[in-house]
């Protein structure tokens, strides 16, 4: 009987009849949305309800569809699907499970969005009556828990996990969804930890876990005491937190691999036919295939975690022994006349493959020898190599968040003492390969053959790199402010700790004059949107760092004569610099006060101008040379010190600590609302399509 | 001949009895067959030399000892197993039933059991027995003699004896023999074996560390059979019963070793009827020992360690298939910090002196060391000292980024506890403080910048403590308070800049293909402290750093016999007062291909100097010790000089080869030690026919000791003169070890027949006093001008690189 109309149910929905046969489920739906209440003709309806497939669409629909004064009607008959729904939890038959869930979720969604604007008193009322609100909820969470928990199939953990993530971005700000007030009070958090902390759930469940954690943690996180917040921040169990780090590892690495897929497909060998003079415009194409879709959510979870539990600045430095994917050389320069690959390249897909042989291979066989490129990698090398890519580009405003968010990441790690340790250890020494964008007057590095060195290397490239690569119109000033204060909470931690860290200094202090260029050149354009004093107060400091403290960080005696010889090399910035800042300082303005600060912040620049200038050219002049070589200028600069007085400033190596509230909380409340809606849209698509997960379950019952 | 008797004059100077005894010394060490003991001069005759050995003969031999000692000695130093005179008869009955038992099993169709031959009673016999007796009994008899005996006497009542006597060694004495005791145990015949068993189970019983040196051991030895004997061999069958982990401490320690001619076999039932018929001693020996109720809790006591030293090894062999230094060491680094996380654990470093728990292994200390196709490496472990690291308890784990507190609470013992004295507290303080402050980044600020601050004193509190220049630059925040500008000159930071880096101990450059160099050469002091304030675990008492080397794929047993005897040399040197230097470093034989090595602290190989520094050796020592006439570089030549002329010696006795300067380290105090003892006595690498001479003595060697005519050069070679002459009195002490271990072994060094003849020989015991001054010149002469040693670094340097 219901067979025929099951297939009349499948018939209505191919053709387009206007009085079309009813499936059985829609008919029973139909009966919880009449008046009456459906089991008091039939004592089994609810029993045969959750045996039936679910008709998402419909019961969605009838939902959305229901108004003002038929809610009051049909609330009872509501209240008793929902109730019914928690108890099929419980029972043996795991179809019934299945639809429970699936109704769950129709149930929270059809709600909703009926009521955007409704209170979520009112949702709360509709779906389960307040004054059992509390039990129903603390039933469904206790039902969740123990799926999660316990040994049942994994088909079902995953549709728990979608539930949860329906519900909590059911609205479009997290913090007005006012049915999370239960799942604070009965936490789920701890069957989140213990599906990161098995490796077989966590590989299967852990990005979903991740995500829900990352909202959960989201929920009124400015205005209560969030208990998520709480317990994650006190987790200390290693396997837990080294098995979130995997998951935001693995997404991060997934991410990296595909963007390098892309690239790859579209340097093909014709890439080196075309020169730089249109380079921009072929990279501008390449640049819409090359964006990959971010993750923010995946970011999110990483920054809660970083930020709020100390623990895990340890699972950062963890390294897992990595397959990573040998950097093949496949961009022939144009100079090379034979290109070794005049297709594209192999996918690396089957590169990948032919590399798990490999390994295989060596397994059985120690004889034989593997890849000198093979790396080790961990969640930080990962993390920084998904930022250089993300900071490639940050028009798209998913990808400004996310370039904000890693700088946001980063500025937390650099304050970690215990990360500055692991960054700054001489013992732990990587190659890093960041990605560097492609740019009109300079050959992409792919090859260089990048020394190991210690992590802390490779943050400083990073944002050498983004200062160099964002001197734009349209200037991301609260980008750059991170990126320079990184910088300095890294110096700071050096010059404390006192390690002279052998890093090119000389790139760092170039770019940071170079900014100082643009900003100088682009002062009208700027100054309408930005406070352009403030950064340039942070870069001239920057170098009164290393000014004054040179010798508690710098490696060699030789780099800090190479300091001045920068200064005074690019003296002209500096004049230029003092100039503007004098005028702007002396008229009456809003800028008048930053401004003066930074006239005082060059004091000692000046000096060293001032003093090493004539130095310079009388040498030049005694010597007859008309161009002196950089060896002769460090020798003047060499001969000349002592008669140099530098003033010390206060307070340079003292910095204003990160902190969320009140400054970034408008960014994440964006940031979680965007990531909500992108959630919501995915988990949707992923529910609809469980028509395997049912086999599954026809199958064995 | 010679040799023994001149062994018997030195231990039986003292004894009353020298002269009666002369006569039977002979005997005692003489051949093959003929080499039965006084005591057993009368039974051989009674008995007419059965083939197999007469369990009457073994049960006489005993009760005659026990009878003896019963009478004799009541005093302090009675062995333990004689604490009443109950317990020995009940003992010697128990003796008796198993006999009998012993002779009815006997597969072969033996004689009948007679009746006590008449002959054994005479007064000669008797007082000839006596003196042996007292020999054992003697103050001098220590368990190098016990070795001995064992190891030459084929008479099953000595050995009986001797098995028993062990008991009455301190256990640390013992332990330096173990190495011997088990090659016997497994390559000897039954009698040895069966004496030296109750022993070893009893110590098995005693100590995991024991049960788990010997069982490595035991496999170790095993190797050497054919497989097939193998899988039935005595050894393996206690290294099974070992690792079975049966041997526990449970069972009142089994009066096995009362009865030493009681069979494998029989242990178990044995066993039973003992402590049925005795349940009262056996009650009262268990309820003393409080591991007793402990051990039923753990059942398997031998784990953890064992685990721990499969990963180790298991990395080892993983960092073998990587092809590069740099990839090694990372995979060894990432390998390592998933190791940390079943730390703390009941598990040690046995290489180490005193009871401890492993509490952390700073994963990003460990790296390779340098070697062609192995992947050795070292790592640095923490470890937390103990009473007793079977019984305390585990250290409790503390997570890794907890330094900052932990710090912070050592040194602020007021301030600082109110925020991050107590981890628990910590969490508690912090979750409360969300009930009533809703900005959790201000709480959190609050305790990190305090952190900070915390760093800050101690950075200055070192840098002043130092120069006091640099306190000034670090010094800004007290220039807060004066509001006057302050002025420095930028020629101050520019000098201190120089001077700091003037003052850091040199160092080596970080070398991708040779990563031990630098964490080899930073001295052990300053890797302590380094490690320590990074450590959760650091401001902990009982804390302490080890370092280890774990080597996969090489066979240590070599090394072990090597370290042996330098022991010994060292030892004898010592005792005779010669100021000969030499560093053994200790081996454990993990099986026939792994092990563990413990490192020579603040050395780094002559390789990596000449290659870092790209001085010549006098040169490298007056960089780092200072000028000819300094104290520190006079004392540095004198180490150098001494532990010359030590390794001189062992390399020329040892006949030890391959001796490339990356064999060779040079120590923070001047003194050479030398590693690698691949090649000693009768094997050489390929036998290319390098390395003729007797030890290494380069030009640059000569140098450093001030030249040919220089003091120093002379007293190198007096040294040598005196630690020969010395090592020659106690000849037999270093012969011993190695010639046991010849039994049952193909290892490459005791290739040939002649192994043992050879390095007698190289004692000269035959020449004078003048005769070996002459001799040790030639040595001196022919080894500085030996070509051989050119060519072979020259051939070390064009094959491996090495300088």
């Amino acid at each position: 009987m219901s067979q025929v109309e099951k297939k009349a149910g499948l018939l209505r929905r191919t053709s387009s009849s206007k009085k079309p046969l009813k499936e059985k489920v829609v008919l029973m739906y139909d009966e919880i949305f009449a008046k009456e209440d459906p089991a008091k003709n039939n004592p089994r309806f609810w029993d045969e309800l959750f045996l039936m497939k679910v008709n998402l669409e419909y019961l969605e629909s009838k939902l959305e569809s229901v108004d003002g004064e038929e809610v009051q009607r049909i609330q009872d008959n509501i209240n008793s699907l929902f109730h019914h729904c928690i108890q099929a939890l419980g029972e043996e038959h795991q179809i019934k499970v299945v639809n429970a869930l699936q109704t769950l979720c129709a149930l929270f969604r059809g709600v909703h969005q009926k009521n955007k604007s409704a209170s979520g008193f009112d949702i709360i009322n509709m779906l389960m009556g307040f004054d059992k609100a509390e039990q129903r909820m603390k039933d469904l969470m206790e039902r969740l828990d123990s799926l999660l928990c316990g040994g049942g199939s994994e088909s079902l953990k995953s549709l728990c996990l979608k539930l949860l993530l329906c519900l909590v971005t059911v609205t479009d700000n997290i913090s007005q969804n006012t049915i999370l007030e239960y799942v604070m009070i009965n936490s789920i958090f701890e069957a989140i930890l213990q599906i990161l902390s098995d490796v077989s759930s966590r590989g299967q469940h852990g990005y979903d876990a991740v995500v829900l954690l990352a909202l959960l943690v989201n929920y009124r996180k400015y205005e209560s005491v969030n208990p998520y917040i709480v317990k994650l921040s006190i987790v200390d169990d290693e396997p837990t937190l080294d098995g979130m780090g995997m998951v935001v590892h693995q997404a991060l690495t997934e991410y990296n691999r595909q963007y390098k897929d892309k690239e790859e497909e579209n340097q093909g060998g014709f890439f080196s036919t075309f020169t730089s003079m249109v380079g921009s415009m072929f990279i501008a194409d390449a640049d819409e295939k090359l964006s990959v879709q971010t993750n923010e959510a995946i970011l999110l979870a990483l920054y809660e975690a970083v930020h709020l539990n100390r623990n895990f600045i340890t699972v950062l430095a963890q390294s897992h022994p990595e397959m990573d994917i040998p950097t093949t050389p496949t961009t022939p320069t144009p100079t090379t006349p034979t290109t070794p690959l005049g297709t594209t390249p192999p996918s690396l897909d089957i590169i990948l493959c032919f590399y798990l042989l490999i390994c295989c291979v060596v397994m059985n066989n120690p004889e034989l020898p593997l890849d000198p490129n093979l790396q080790t990698s961990n969640l930080l090398i990962t993390f920084l190599k998904y930022a250089s890519i993300v900071m490639q580009d940050t028009k798209d405003e998913h990808r400004l968040n996310s370039a904000r968010l890693c700088l946001i990441i980063l500025t937390c790690i650099a304050e970690d003492q215990y990360a500055d340790a692991f960054l700054h250890d001489d013992n732990m020494n990587f190659r890093v390969n960041l990605h560097r964008m492609p740019m009109r007057h300079r050959k992409k590095a792919v090859d260089k053959n990048i020394p190991s060195r210690p992590l802390v290397c490779a943050v400083l490239d990073l944002m050498v790199e983004f200062i160099v690569t964002h001197m734009m119109k349209d200037f991301p000033m609260d980008l750059y402010m991170r990126c320079v204060q990184i910088i300095h909470k890294l110096l700071c931690y050096q010059k404390k700790c006192r390690i002279r860290l052998h890093y090119t200094w000389r790139e760092l202090w170039s770019a940071l004059i170079n900014l100082l260029k643009f900003l100088l050149s682009n002062e009208t354009t700027l100054l309408a949107k930005h406070n352009i004093f403030h950064l340039a107060l942070l870069v001239v400091n920057l170098f009164n760092m290393f000014i004054t403290y040179g010798d508690t960080f710098l490696p060699t005696s030789n780099s800090y004569d190479e300091l001045y010889y920068e200064i005074v090399r690019m003296h002209q910035v500096f004049d230029n610099l003092y100039c503007m800042v004098l005028r702007v300082s002396t008229n009456t303005g809003q800028w008048k006060e930053a401004a003066s600060k930074v006239t005082h912040a060059l004091v000692n620049v000046r000096a060293i101008v001032n003093h090493f200038d004539p130095k310079i050219e009388s040498y030049a002049a005694v010597n007859h040379i008309s161009q002196l070589s950089e060896e002769q200028v460090l020798e003047v600069v060499r001969s000349n010190y002592d008669t140099l007085t530098l003033k010390l400033q206060d307070g340079l190596d003292q910095f204003e600590r990160y902190s969320e509230q009140p400054k970034e909380a408008a960014f994440f409340k964006e940031l979680v609302r965007s990531i909500s809606l992108n959630v919501r849209k995915n988990v949707s698509l992923n529910t609809l399509s469980q028509g395997v997960l049912l086999k599954e379950f026809s199958t064995i019952s | 001949m010679v040799s023994s008797s001149s062994l018997m004059m030195d231990t039986f100077d003292l004894t009353d009895s020298r002269t009666t005894m002369g006569g039977a010394r002979c005997v005692l060490w003489e051949g093959p067959d003929g080499c039965y003991g006084t005591l057993t001069v009368t039974w051989t005759s009674a008995v007419s030399s059965p083939p197999v050995i007469n369990p009457e003969v073994a049960l006489k031999a005993c009760q005659e000892v026990l009878l003896m000692d019963k009478l004799q000695n009541r005093e302090g130093s009675a062995p333990l197993w004689l604490v009443s005179p109950d317990a020995c008869s009940i003992k010697e009955e128990d003796e008796g039933d198993e006999a009998e038992e012993e002779g009815r099993l006997h597969r072969d169709p033996s004689p009948p059991p007679r009746p006590a031959p008449p002959s054994l009673l005479p007064a000669a016999a008797a007082s000839k027995q006596s003196w042996l007796l007292r020999l054992f009994e003697s103050k001098l008899f220590d368990v190098s003699m016990a070795i001995s005996y064992l190891y030459k006497s084929k008479e099953p009542g000595v050995q009986a004896y001797i098995g028993n006597r062990l008991f009455s060694f301190p256990d640390s004495e013992v332990d330096f023999y173990l190495p011997q005791l088990l090659n016997m145990y497994v390559h000897m015949d039954t009698e040895v074996g069966d004496a030296i068993r109750p022993y070893l189970i009893h110590r098995c019983r005693g100590g995991i560390t024991f049960s788990l040196l010997t069982a490595w051991l035991l496999g170790a030895y095993s190797s050497d059979m054919h497989i097939s004997t193998q899988r039935h061999s005595r050894g393996t069958k206690l290294r099974k019963l070992i690792l079975s982990d049966e041997l526990k401490p449970t069972a009142p320690p089994p009066d096995a070793f009362l009865s030493p001619t009681r069979r494998t076999h029989h242990r178990s039932k044995s066993d039973a009827t003992t402590a049925s018929s005795e349940p009262g001693s056996g009650l009262r020996r268990t309820g003393s020992n409080p591991k007793v109720e402990a051990v039923h809790e753990e059942p398997e006591r031998l784990r953890p360690q064992r685990e721990l030293v499969k990963s180790l090894l298991g990395i080892g062999k993983r960092l073998a298939t990587l092809p590069t230094k740099e990839q090694k060491t990372q995979r060894l680094i990432s390998e390592l910090s998933q190791l940390n996380h079943k730390l703390p654990a009941r598990v040690w470093l046995p290489t180490a002196e005193r009871q401890h728990h492993v509490c952390r292994i700073p994963h990003t200390q460990a790296v390779v060391l340098n070697s062609k196709d192995k992947a050795p490496y070292i790592i640095y472990v923490e470890v937390l000292e103990c009473k007793s690291f079977e019984t305390s308890p585990v250290p409790v784990r503390i997570p890794e980024t907890r330094i900052r507190s932990a710090r912070s609470a050592e040194n602020l013992d007021c301030g600082g506890a109110s925020d991050a004295n107590n981890v628990g507290m910590m969490s508690e303080h912090r979750a409360g403080s969300f009930s009533t402050v809703p900005n959790y980044d201000n709480d959190d600020e609050a305790w990190a910048t305090d952190d900070i601050g915390q760093l800050q004193v101690e950075v200055e509190a070192q840098t002043s403590s130092s120069d006091n220049i640099s306190q000034f630059s670090v010094d800004s925040i007290t220039s807060l308070e004066s509001k006057e500008p302050v002025f420095i000159a930028a020629g101050d930071i520019r000098r201190r800049l120089s001077e700091n880096l003037a003052h850091t101990p040199t160092t080596f450059r970080r070398d991708p293909e040779d990563p031990s160099a630098v964490a080899l050469k930073e001295p052990w002091e300053d890797k302590v402290r380094r490690i320590r304030e990074g450590s959760p675990y650091g401001h902990l008492m009982n804390w302490r750093l080890l370092s280890v080397i774990v080597k996969c794929g090489d066979d240590l047993r070599q090394e072990l016999l090597a370290y042996q005897v330098l022991r010994q040399l060292q030892s004898i040197w010592q005792q005779e007062r010669v100021p000969l230097w030499i560093k053994p470093y200790k081996i454990l034989v993990m099986s026939s291909d792994s092990g563990m090595i413990e490192p020579v602290l603040n050395a780094v190989s002559l390789h990596q100097v000449r290659k870092q520094s790209q001085l010549s050796l006098l040169d490298y020592f007056l960089q780092e010790h200072g000028s000819f006439t300094t104290e520190a570089f006079l004392a540095a030549q004198r180490s150098f000089v001494q532990s010359c002329a030590g390794y001189s010696l062992i390399c020329y006795l040892l006949q030890v080869k391959d001796r490339h300067n990356g064999n060779i380290l040079l120590d923070s105090e001047g003194h050479i030690i030398h590693i690698d003892f691949g090649f000693i006595l009768s094997s050489s690498p390929r036998n290319l026919g390098f390395e003729t001479s007797a030890f290494k003595l380069t030009s640059e060697f000569v140098d450093v000791m001030g030249g040919l005519d220089g003091d120093m050069f002379i007293y190198y070679k007096m040294l040598i003169l005196q630690g020969l002459i010395a090592a020659r009195k106690h000849m037999e002490k270093v012969l011993q070890i190695v010639e046991i271990m010849q039994q049952g072994s193909h290892l490459a060094c005791f290739h040939g027949s002649s192994t043992i003849r050879g390095l007698k020989e190289r004692f000269h015991m035959s020449l004078t006093e003048e005769q070996l001054q002459l001799l040790v010149e030639q040595l001196v002469d022919g080894s500085m001008r030996s070509i051989t040693t050119k060519l072979y670094d020259s051939f070390q340097y064009v094959t491996n690189g090495i300088m």
